[in-house]
């Protein structure tokens, strides 16, 4: 079976101003992920991460290498590879129904049996009766529920989060952390999960990609055991609590490296 | 409670200058030649109403900024939209209307005269002049600084063109466009008064430039009150209009 995702020594080279040297943010990814995986990228600011999913979204080119998907090479964005933005990325001027209704709009359902499948995924992200405020009037826990619903919407293939707890307090992160491990679990979509929290890392995926400060490259890779969905108590498990010391340990000298300049 | 203090001092602002400006004629300090009291002006204002010669040239000084309003309003908006969205076309349009900007419409009445001679056509010209860059500028600044995670969400759900134009960018952009419009209709008001008063046979400028002519120095500021009163409510309905437009904006929140 071919993978749902197929990255293929990808490179991406930021070019210099005049004189300056380029910046170059990838080099040599490869990556197979397979029809509902939940795959985290983890690993340092400046490894790439982001640009790996930005490239992924379509929203950014490859400078070398390519990605396919169910075999067809990608190319822009699509409502089959939807993002979860760190910063929420809401349409403030619109209701968060109608955030969530939005994508389903671009796809041509009508006014009813959008408002109904919206009204549907925010009840399962937790957020009925908040169908009517706008996104300034709610938390940013709330924020991320709602963003996560508006991804959901057009029914995509593959979730694009891009460090989508990072905005957040560290209680509301960890609810969040086990809505996502339900609601992604449920819905079976493939998940290629950003962050550079180690724990949340290996709490939510069935595989780690562990990535190396620039020019990105993949340079570990941890299958995590635990069944799915994941539950609170599974943080405690032997396993989970070593993997994580372990990465830690790995991690350690590129955080001091990041920590002095 | 607020609200009602807010009110009472600008009755107060308005009767303390009214009344400073009457007690200049009351005590003879100035020639009321020069500067006949708010009573004449009132009086004056009002015999004008009840002749119609106020209603015909308000009427026609409203048509041409209107006209001349709604063409900048068209061009700036389109052309602000494609220059804030497409980074080459505005490389190519921007040194243009930074130039041409700072020229003032004044300085373009010889040229609106020899081009379109004396009349409504001039007026409009000047208008669209006076409002096209402050419309233009702000539709681009707001195009420039959408925030690109938003143009990004929407385009990875499948917004087309015309939805992303519609959902998107047009009400995302207004919080910064609708102030812009705002200020181009007070420029707008302003310059077709300046039309009028060299290059017209009718409108509130015609009207000053007029009783000017004939000594009737009281008509000269009844006009020019007509003008600030009917600035001042224009500007007051495009700010009432705005704080609905953009309620859900941030910095309306307060």
């Amino acid at each position: 079976m071919s993978a749902q995702l197929d990255i293929s020594n990808v490179s991406k080279i930021y070019p210099g101003r005049r004189g300056e040297d380029g910046i170059h943010a990838l080099q040599d990814v490869s990556l197979k992920i397979n029809k509902g995986e939940f795959i985290s990228l983890l690993g340092p600011s400046g490894c790439g991460k982001s640009t790996l999913l930005s490239i992924v979204a379509g929203f950014q080119t490859v400078s070398d290498g390519f990605i396919l998907q169910n075999d067809r090479e990608l190319v822009g964005p699509s409502s089959t590879r939807t993002v979860v933005f760190q910063n929420y990325a809401l349409f403030g001027w619109m209701t968060i129904q109608k955030n969530v209704e939005f994508g389903l709009k671009a796809k041509g359902v009508p006014a009813t049996a959008r408002a109904r499948r919206a009204r549907e995924l925010l009840a399962s992200v937790r957020l009925s009766g908040f169908e009517d405020k706008y996104p300034h009037e709610i938390s940013g826990g709330m924020k991320q529920r709602a963003a996560i619903a508006r991804a959901l919407a057009p029914d995509p293939e593959i979730l694009l989060m891009d460090e989508p707890f990072g905005a957040l307090d560290a209680q509301t992160r960890v609810l969040l952390q086990e809505e996502i491990a339900r609601i992604s679990t449920e819905a079976g979509k493939t998940v290629l999960f950003v962050t550079h929290g180690i724990d949340e890392a290996v709490f939510l995926a069935d595989r780690v990609i562990v990535m190396s400060p620039r020019p990105g490259r993949v340079r570990q890779e941890v299958v995590v055991p635990l069944p799915r969905p994941r539950t609170a108590e599974m943080r405690a498990d032997p396993w989970f609590v070593s993997t994580v010391n372990e990465l830690w340990e790995t991690l350690k000298p590129d955080w001091q490296k990041e920590e002095k300049q | 409670m607020t609200h009602n203090n807010t009110r009472l001092r600008n009755l107060v602002g308005i009767g303390f200058f009214l009344g400073l400006w009457q007690s200049l004629s009351f005590f003879d300090l100035v020639d009321a030649f020069m500067l006949p009291s708010p009573w004449q002006v009132a009086q004056a204002l009002w015999d004008m109403g009840v002749d119609g010669s106020l209603w015909e040239n308000l009427l026609a000084s409203l048509k041409r900024v209107a006209a001349g309003y709604l063409l900048a309003g068209a061009v700036g908006l389109t052309l602000g939209l494609i220059c804030g969205w497409w980074r080459a076309v505005s490389d190519m349009v921007r040194p243009i209307v930074e130039a041409l900007r700072p020229i003032p419409p004044l300085a373009w009445v010889p040229v609106s005269i020899l081009w379109f001679g004396l009349g409504d056509a001039s007026a409009y010209f000047l208008v669209f002049l006076g409002c096209v860059f402050p419309i233009f500028l702000s539709t681009f600044t707001a195009i420039r600084s959408l925030d690109r995670d938003q143009i990004n969400a929407a385009l990875s759900l499948g917004a087309r063109p015309g939805l992303m134009l519609r959902d998107v960018l047009i009400p995302a952009s207004l919080p910064i466009v609708m102030p812009g419009l705002r200020l181009a209709l007070g420029i707008g008001w302003m310059c077709v008064v300046t039309a009028e008063l060299i290059a017209a046979q009718t409108g509130l400028g015609y009207l000053i430039q007029q009783s000017r002519m004939l000594f009737q120095i009281q008509n000269v500021f009844a006009g020019m009150v007509a003008i600030g009163m009917v600035g001042y409510l224009m500007s007051a309905m495009l700010e009432r209009l705005e704080r609905r437009v953009n309620a859900w904006a941030p910095s309306e929140r307060l």
